[in-house]
């Protein structure tokens, strides 16, 4: 009991602080009435912060999760299907798609719906880690891509499972096209402190919260929303074409996976 | 060169700070130009074709980079040409300094850039997954499965198509995929039971069932409240979250340590540090010296009237310093061919 409850608060405590590292360029006063706030020193500290912050934050859910997850049969089909779904990421490298369009994200979607939030959550974290592994992609906004990609992952595991084929389609394809704007909306505020430019547009120490929001939103209509469009999109056509016989063959090995033989009494 | 992994991490972490940290334009480009040294005396395992395109990459920053600040930031003295004031955003004098400093931010990212690359290149992927925590053993086990089974997945995915050659199917039009794709899902995950399979007869999992530690849990748990205080303490300007985030940090690399413990991990090859690598931590340590004697000098600005960047030779040496690898290449003696 006491283990669930400690276990339920580092989820909760884990949440507010990922959500609190992505929000903190529309937070952030701190630096400019310290002195320090001459807008450069503000520009490289706040990404320092907050890839610090969601680092942490991965560091602990993933020994949190990994502890629930950690049968001989799950180990291995996460393994193959960061395998799979990897793969895909360096066909992309080599052969770029359209604006934001990624193969991934769709394989990670359904792999968090069919097998639940918490295998969803290590599919898309371990797919953004190994795929940059092999693909020379590690750097400072891995931890980023890692904590986004699971969350993809974990809430595509939250979705209601309607019987009806129809309906299960359109509720994956909605979600789907959703996440593709989401994903570069997050992503974008790791670099977005970094630009310097016309005021209505980046971001600056010591502005209050609802001109960041504005700044940012600008920002990411002028920058970001046809490239995001690409992803979105690309996303919704694998959905549609992939999804259900997908979601069939997924749940199917769900359950043998589950099968436990036990010793009778 | 083979070097322990621990003395990249070195040389990474020295040169991608003082990439993130210097604007003086002539410090980057000595910084880029090591890098990219670095990787190609020491990557000289890595396939041509495995190789992002980094100029190709450093150019299109580059460029969209200076183009974007150019249009968007009308701050400078140096006026190139202006465009209709209606216009919004781009509307405005287009001024040199605000190209030079849109192509600095660009040359900031590329040299990080390029330090990433380097480490990505020299290191080999399997080194890597070695880097793992003993705490996260799962974790650093689907790690290894999923590296293992990447050049398996492309060969099943060559055979599938293969065989759906062979039976007639032409590669046109995504629908097509079907027929490739789903088997190559399914085949996959039956490979998955195998294995699960395979790894529970040799007994994954047979020893005894130990729980994470509650104090393991507790400590986290401290450490992320720790956090999450210091980032709530720096949102309304107090200095100290820098002090609560550190104390944060250390409470959960506390409670890393002590799961490590409990989980012991044998290494097929031993890891042992050489001369060469104390040679190339010690270069990137002088080179990190920079910023506690010198900050300030890796500092500038072109706003707001463009003048020359300082150059500072002592500085300038310091840097040379994460060139040790490259040096080290250079100057070694050829090996000795044993006949057989």
């Amino acid at each position: 009991m006491r283990s669930k409850a400690l276990s339920f608060a580092l989820y909760v405590v884990a949440a507010m602080i990922g959500i609190l590292a992505l929000a903190y360029p529309f937070l952030i006063v701190a630096f400019a009435p310290l002195g320090i706030g001459d807008g450069s020193a503000s520009t490289t500290a706040t990404p320092l912060l907050t890839t610090l912050l969601v680092s942490l934050c991965l560091a602990v859910l993933l020994v949190e999760l990994q502890g629930q997850a950690a049968g001989a049969k799950t180990v291995a089909a996460l393994g193959i299907m960061v395998a799979a779904t990897s793969t895909l990421r360096f066909i992309e490298v080599g052969i770029p798609g359209p604006g934001g369009f990624s193969p991934i994200f769709a394989p990670i979607i359904l792999g968090g719906y069919v097998f639940g939030a918490r295998f969803g959550f290590l599919l898309g974290a371990m797919t953004m880690l190994v795929s940059a592994v092999i693909t020379a992609g590690v750097g400072p906004w891995l931890p980023y891509q890692m904590f986004t990609a699971g969350w993809i992952g974990l809430t595509a595991g939250l979705l209601p499972h309607p019987s009806h084929g129809r309906a299960e389609i359109f509720l994956l394809i909605a979600f789907a096209f959703v996440w593709g704007f989401f994903y570069g909306a997050i992503m974008n505020l790791y670099t977005w402190p970094y630009f310097s430019g016309d005021a209505t547009t980046t971001w600056a120490a010591g502005i209050g919260v609802g001109d960041s929001i504005r700044r940012y939103a600008a920002f990411y209509l002028t920058t970001s929303l046809v490239w995001d469009s690409a992803a979105a999109l690309g996303n919704v056509i694998l959905m549609a074409a992939f999804g259900l016989p997908t979601v069939r063959a997924l749940t199917r090995f769900h359950g043998r996976m589950q099968y436990q033989a036990w010793q009778a009494s | 060169m083979t070097l322990d992994v621990r003395a990249w991490v070195v040389w990474l972490f020295a040169g991608g700070l003082l990439a993130i940290l210097t604007s003086n334009p002539f410090y980057l480009i000595l910084l880029l130009i090591i890098s990219r040294l670095v990787e190609y005396a020491c990557a000289s395992h890595i396939p041509q074709q495995w190789r992002l395109p980094f100029w190709r990459i450093a150019i299109v920053i580059l460029f969209f980079s200076t183009l974007f600040n150019a249009l968007t930031a009308h701050f400078g003295q140096t006026s190139l040409f202006a465009l209709p004031a209606q216009w919004p955003l781009i509307g405005g004098d287009i001024t040199l300094e605000a190209a030079v400093f849109g192509f600095l931010n660009g040359l900031r990212l590329i040299t990080l850039l390029s330090f990433f690359l380097a480490f990505n290149s020299i290191v080999p992927a399997s080194q890597l997954a070695g880097l793992t925590p003993r705490a996260l053993h799962e974790i650093g086990l689907v790690l290894l499965i999923a590296i293992t089974y990447i050049p398996e997945t492309i060969g099943q995915y060559r055979r599938i198509r293969d065989a759906q050659a062979i039976r007639g199917y032409r590669m046109r039009g995504w629908r097509i995929w079907h027929p490739i794709l789903i088997p190559l899902l399914i085949s996959g995950l039956e490979r998955a039971l195998n294995l699960s399979e395979t790894m529970v007869a040799r007994g994954y999992g047979s020893t005894t069932n130990v729980s994470m530690p509650a104090r393991a849990r507790a400590a986290m748990l401290a450490g992320l409240l720790l956090t999450l205080a210091g980032a709530l303490r720096l949102v309304w300007g107090g200095l100290d979250g820098w002090a609560l985030i550190a104390i944060g940090g250390l409470a959960i690399a506390g409670a890393y340590l002590d799961l490590s413990r409990q989980v012991s991990r044998t290494q097929y090859y031993d890891r042992r540090w050489s001369l060469t690598a104390t040679w190339v931590v010690n270069g990137a340590l002088i080179a990190l010296g920079i910023l506690l004697v010198s900050r300030r000098s890796l500092n500038y600005s072109p706003y707001p009237d463009l003048t020359a960047p300082p150059f500072d030779t002592w500085i300038g040496a310091a840097i040379l310093g994460l060139a040790v690898p490259a040096i080290i290449i250079l100057f070694r003696k050829p090996a000795i061919e044993v006949p057989a």
